[in-house]
């Protein structure tokens, strides 16, 4: 097997991992601190990916400044979106299930306002689509080392805030016990909302960054799941640094088993491991054992 | 007579009636369309059935449905096609294949105690996930090449090819149903809610939890690989995409959850009002605008109808019937639509209609405390309460 | 303790025989619904009139049937749909068919085969439609052609690549690969090359495990027959990767690295959709320009727009320069199309393989009642069956020998200067245009 090939696999896949690390947080963080299954997420994605796509094909400006653009943004909806969770008192079940109406719904936003066919930011507004940085005789594709960078510093940050910051401390007393946490001057609401925001935040900016090398259409969200869910699993829910890790594993071992066994092996392989993950630490490769 | 005995009679009666209707339809020369619509509400009544003994009754959030329907999709689609199995040999087997691959999950996972609730649905997801790989790796199962149904040989006595799918579809969902019911019933059932409840509490009262998830599992996976078998008729050329994606999984949570969890009739209300929604909804048309409405009407019956359909039309029984079948009846009596399912669509929505009155102004209006259904249980909890390691 | 209360049994009876009584009495009322005249009010666009024989001759003829408006196969489908829509229009403004005006209406399957069947049934039973018209995809076209052979409706469809499979004696393909789809089609292509003047030494195969691609690539599933990798090696070109990916790809980086390793002097891509456009852009991010590249089935805009697109082939029934658009029909139909697509807010709107194929299909349709002069379907069929038809796709002659496919009527086009040009068969290609390697 040749050593280039292996380690062009590898190096791609470590940095394609960023990017499904960036796709997880936003619904491994909604599922582990704020009990909501939130399917709308993949339609956050899909919508960071439109916006991007849109502005930089109208206003010409450059994808990358479309972080700034969209951060703020889905903040506010993730926020605003949390608000309606609230007042709806709803469980994990039927939180599941409003999201996925949500989900319908905004795919269908999606498809009326672009219709169902393909899209790509042109060559000219987008000049970033396929340009590398080599190190080594290994390619290091742009959009996917800004997705990686982008991962790392939101793992980090959110795990740093979570164990430092009062406000983190607030979520973690909060999804601990939340009546407890309110005895102590904590408004679970008020940390939910901005979590959400946070975490919706997130789901955008992967979006962003997706627009910046793929084709997107409305339905591609569906090609999501196997890889979302898999990030989850494997980095437990509501871990930072796992959905990180783990959308690095995820990454190396299915571009190196591309190479090995051939791309139809991929999705095999990352899913035994998945099985193999939730059997031997269900709580995620990287958490430690629950409280 | 007990109340067992009536409705296992209501039962033999359902079945008498829905078996006749193929022929009802044929004396009439209604549209054939009617058998092709109720036997995809069977489909659909079979598998959110299936799904709720697991998930419903023991609190194990399953989000693998996708798992034993593919199972039996493809089981039945190899046996059939390429080994030349007879079809209604190849069926039960495709159910047993898909029990067995239940219980060996059941068996690795029920074992970790410290599973919590979000990891088995994980789980079950995952489970869903390396079914599909396997099956595009292999070309013993798919390899990428697709199956095709069509022209499969069905029995001659099962009629023509819409009869014999109607009949088959009739018999499992009677059977899933029924299935639900007498476990609703008996100990095993009462065992599966005290584990909803508070597993530890359970084990500690001596229910053999092990035992009884076993048979709740086992349970959903046979049934959903033995409507599966019979679907993959319908699908005609099965694919690995077609077949295990998030449709089925996602859809029997929704139908299972609107119609109610608690009770064997939830699934089975909420199917079929789901499915005759989405049909009608699909048939009027306005391909957008109908995802919209679905995704809206969605939310509203999640919000609106907390402990489900079902036990809310127990609770406003006189109201429902009357709506219902008065509407039926004005409707089909006074020619005002094309077909009778439109009738039956517009019926029901007037009926969903009183239903999402909120239940303080409903007291108000009737004047009338509305007694909580005879259940001992505390009202909806949240589900997963799984609190067993976490 | 439980308590049942028996009110679901008795429920649970009188919903049985008031059912009983219901399809009683609507169904006599339905009788009479469906004879009249368009008397019964109804609330929805698809459902139309009716098909008795005593109607006057401005009751429109309604044409039933789905594609996949939401779902997966939608960005494709969308096409098919203004292509549908300006072909109903176009002909109803010329007098329409057998002097009616002619409705369609196609319903949303969602890409879901077992939903596609479903509508066909119900359009057929419950609505009543006069004719019916394919889906669009592979999956959806075969679930639906079940019902339509129950039916004994005849069935036009246009995207149905598994060929060989389809045994109906009445449906009527307009996808023109020929049964043969996995000698023909990649000989084709072949050809092409040689034509070049510099024929590939060594070949490399991306193909998508979709089994339409994976028919191109390796034959029928258990047939020896083989396909675009056995008639490469026929020709004595050296088969340096073959590699088969999973539909729904994320990541082609691994792809690119095999690709850009094995080095090949052209690369094979059994590619749908966007499967060509990723795998370039992965080429251009590690820094590897293809010599030569063919992409099956691509969503044509987006692979314009790739980086390195210049010279890749495919395959195509139409493209909007000379010879298609010499005779003034071809080319009025192209223009209206563009205007149509830009209108619907379709991004490439040039009326080009996925368009025609479904002109065509239309046309069969079409010919096929005013040849029988007729609704009825077996005159339909047999009509069809027996005569030749003209479409923008060329003549076609639907052989029962051959599952009433009529060979091999695929062109070879390539991207020169940026667009799509046919270069291959010589008579069908633009004026100068050769292929280049």
């Amino acid at each position: 097997m040749d050593v280039d090939l292996l380690a062009q696999a590898a190096v791609s896949g470590l940095l394609i991992g960023g990017l499904y690390a960036t796709m997880a947080m936003g619904i491994s963080l909604s599922w582990g601190a704020l009990k909501i299954i939130n399917l709308a997420h993949f339609t956050f994605i899909l919508l960071g990916a439109y916006l991007t796509y849109q502005l930089t094909t109208t206003f010409g400006i450059d994808p990358f400044l479309m972080i700034v653009v969209v951060f703020p943004l889905f903040f506010v909806a993730g926020a605003l979106l949390q608000v309606f969770f609230e007042w709806a008192k709803v469980d994990e079940f039927r939180s599941l299930l409003i999201s996925f109406g949500l989900f319908i719904i905004f795919t269908s936003l999606v498809r009326t306002v672009w219709t169902a066919d393909f899209r790509r930011i042109s060559s000219e507004d987008n000049p970033y689509a396929s340009a590398s940085i080599f190190i080594g005789g290994v390619a290091l594709q742009v959009p996917l080392i800004a997705a990686f960078i982008a991962a790392v510093v939101i793992a980090v940050g959110t795990s740093l805030a979570l164990s430092h910051t009062h406000f983190g401390r607030a979520v973690r007393a909060v999804v601990q016990d939340a009546e407890m946490a309110r005895a102590f001057g904590i408004d679970p609401r008020r940390v939910a909302v901005i979590l959400s925001g946070l975490a919706t935040a997130y789901s955008g900016l992967a979006g962003v960054f997706i627009a910046m090398f793929q084709v997107l259409s409305p339905t591609m969200t569906f090609a999501w799941f196997g890889i979302v869910f898999s990030v989850v699993i494997l980095g437990g829910l509501g871990s930072p640094y796992g959905a990180l890790g783990a959308g690095i594993i995820v990454g190396v071992v299915a571009g190196v088993a591309s190479v090995v066994w051939g791309p139809l092996s991929a999705p095999l392989v990352t899913f035994l491991l998945l099985i193999a993950a939730l059997l031997f630490r269900p709580s995620g490769l990287f958490r430690r054992s629950p409280a | 007579m007990t109340a067992r005995t009536k409705t296992l009679l209501g039962f033999a009666i359902v079945a008498v009636v829905l078996g006749l209707v193929p022929n009802v339809v044929e004396v009439l020369d209604a549209p054939g369309f009617y058998l092709t619509f109720l036997f995809t509400m069977f489909f659909w009544i079979s598998q959110s059935s299936s799904w709720n003994i697991l998930t419903g009754y023991s609190g194990y959030f399953s989000f693998g449905q996708g798992a034993w329907f593919g199972i039996g999709v493809y089981t039945t689609g190899i046996l059939a096609t390429k080994h030349g199995w007879p079809f209604l040999v190849a069926l039960p087997v495709a159910g047993l294949v898909a029990g067995a691959a239940g219980l060996l999950l059941g068996l690795v996972v029920f074992r970790l105690r410290r599973l919590s609730g979000e990891i088995f649905a994980l789980t079950t997801l995952a489970v869903s996930f390396v079914l599909a790989s396997v099956a595009r790796l292999t070309s013993l199962i798919d390899g990428g090449r697709g199956i095709f149904m069509t022209g499969t040989p069905l029995p001659e006595f099962l009629g023509d090819f819409r009869t014999s799918m109607y009949r088959m579809t009739l018999v499992i969902a009677l059977l899933t149903v029924l299935t639900a019911y007498l476990i609703f019933e008996s100990r095993l059932g009462w065992g599966l809610f005290s584990i909803r409840d508070d597993e530890e509490v359970a084990r500690g009262l001596g229910v053999p939890t092990f035992r009884y998830k076993m048979t709740a599992l086992g349970t959903n996976a046979f049934f959903g690989a033995l409507m599966g078998g019979v679907w993959a008729l319908q699908i005609g050329f099965v694919t690995v995409e077609d077949v295990f994606n998030i449709r089925v999984p996602l859809l029997v949570i929704l139908m299972a959850v609107l119609g109610g969890m608690r009770h064997w009739m939830g699934p089975v209300v909420g199917a079929a009002i789901i499915y005759t929604l989405t049909d009608r909804l699909n048939s009027a048309g306005l391909a957008d605008v109908n995802q919209v409405i679905i995704g809206a009407l969605l939310i509203v019956m999640v919000l609106g109808v907390r402990e489900g359909i079902y036990l809310r039309i127990r609770a406003r029984w006189i109201a429902s019937g009357v709506i219902f079948f008065g509407a039926m009846a004005a409707l089909t009596v006074f020619d005002l639509t094309s077909s009778l399912i439109w009738d039956f669509s517009y019926a029901l929505l007037i009926t969903m209609a009183m239903l999402l009155i909120p239940t303080p102004l409903w007291e108000r209006l009737t004047r009338s405390r509305i007694t909580a259904p005879p259940s001992d249980r505390p009202p909806e909890q949240p589900v997963p309460s799984k609190t067993a390691g976490t | 303790m439980r308590r049942e209360r028996g009110i679901v049994p008795r429920f649970l009876i009188l919903l049985a025989v008031f059912a009983l009584v219901a399809a009683a009495c609507s169904s006599s009322d339905d009788t009479t619904t469906t004879a009249a005249a368009a008397a019964a009010t109804t609330t929805t666009a698809a459902e139309a009139a009716t098909t008795t024989t005593s109607e006057s001759s401005s009751e429109p003829i309604v044409v039933g049937g789905s594609l996949a408006l939401t779902g997966f196969l939608a960005p494709t489908a969308a096409i098919h749909k203004v292509a549908g829509d300006l072909f109903v229009e176009t002909l109803n403004e010329s007098g329409g068919l057998l002097g009616r005006p002619v409705v369609w209406e196609p319903l949303d399957d969602e890409s879901v085969p077992d939903q596609a069947a479903a509508i066909y049934e119900r359009v057929i039973s419950e609505d009543g439609v006069d004719l019916i018209m394919g889906p669009y995809g592979t999956g959806t076209i075969t679930a639906a052609m079940a019902v339509a052979e129950r039916e004994g409706f005849v069935y036009p469809h246009h995207t149905a690549s598994l060929t060989y499979v389809y045994t109906y004696a009445c449906h009527f393909p307009t996808w023109p690969t020929g049964i043969e789809t996995n000698i023909t089609n990649p000989n084709l292509v072949y050809d092409a090359l040689e034509e070049s003047g510099n024929p590939p030494e060594t070949i490399a195969f991306v193909m998508n495990e979709f089994p339409g691609t994976q028919y191109i690539g390796y034959g029928p599933p258990g047939s020896d027959a083989g396909g675009a990798i056995s008639e490469a090696e026929k020709r004595g070109w050296d088969v340096v990767a073959e590699i088969n990916f999973p539909t729904g790809t994320s990541d082609w980086a691994p792809i690119a690295a095999e690709i850009a390793a094995a080095d090949p002097d052209f690369i094979y891509v059994g590619a749908i959709g966007v499967d060509g456009t990723n795998l370039l852009v992965a080429l251009d991010a590690i820094g590897y320009v293809p010599r030569g590249h063919f992409y099956q089935w691509p969503a044509p805009g987006p692979l314009l727009g790739a980086p390195n697109s210049e010279g890749a082939f495919s395959v195509t029934t139409f493209e909007p320069h000379s010879p298609f658009t010499d005779a003034a029909e071809p080319a009025a139909i192209s223009e209206a199309f563009s205007t149509a697509a830009a209108a619907a807010g379709i991004p490439y709107t040039a009326f080009e393989a996925q368009a025609s194929v479904s002109w065509a299909a239309w046309q069969v349709l079409i010919a096929g009642v005013e040849g029988a002069g007729s609704l009825d379907q077996q005159e339909i069929c047999d009509w069809l069956i027996n005569n030749e038809v003209e479409t923008i796709i060329g003549t076609i002659d639907f052989d029962p020998a051959q599952q009433n496919y009529y060979g091999d009527l695929t062109k070879i086009k390539q991207i020169q200067n940026g667009q799509f040009v046919v270069v291959s068969p010589s008579e069908f290609a633009a004026p100068g245009a050769e292929p280049q390697l």
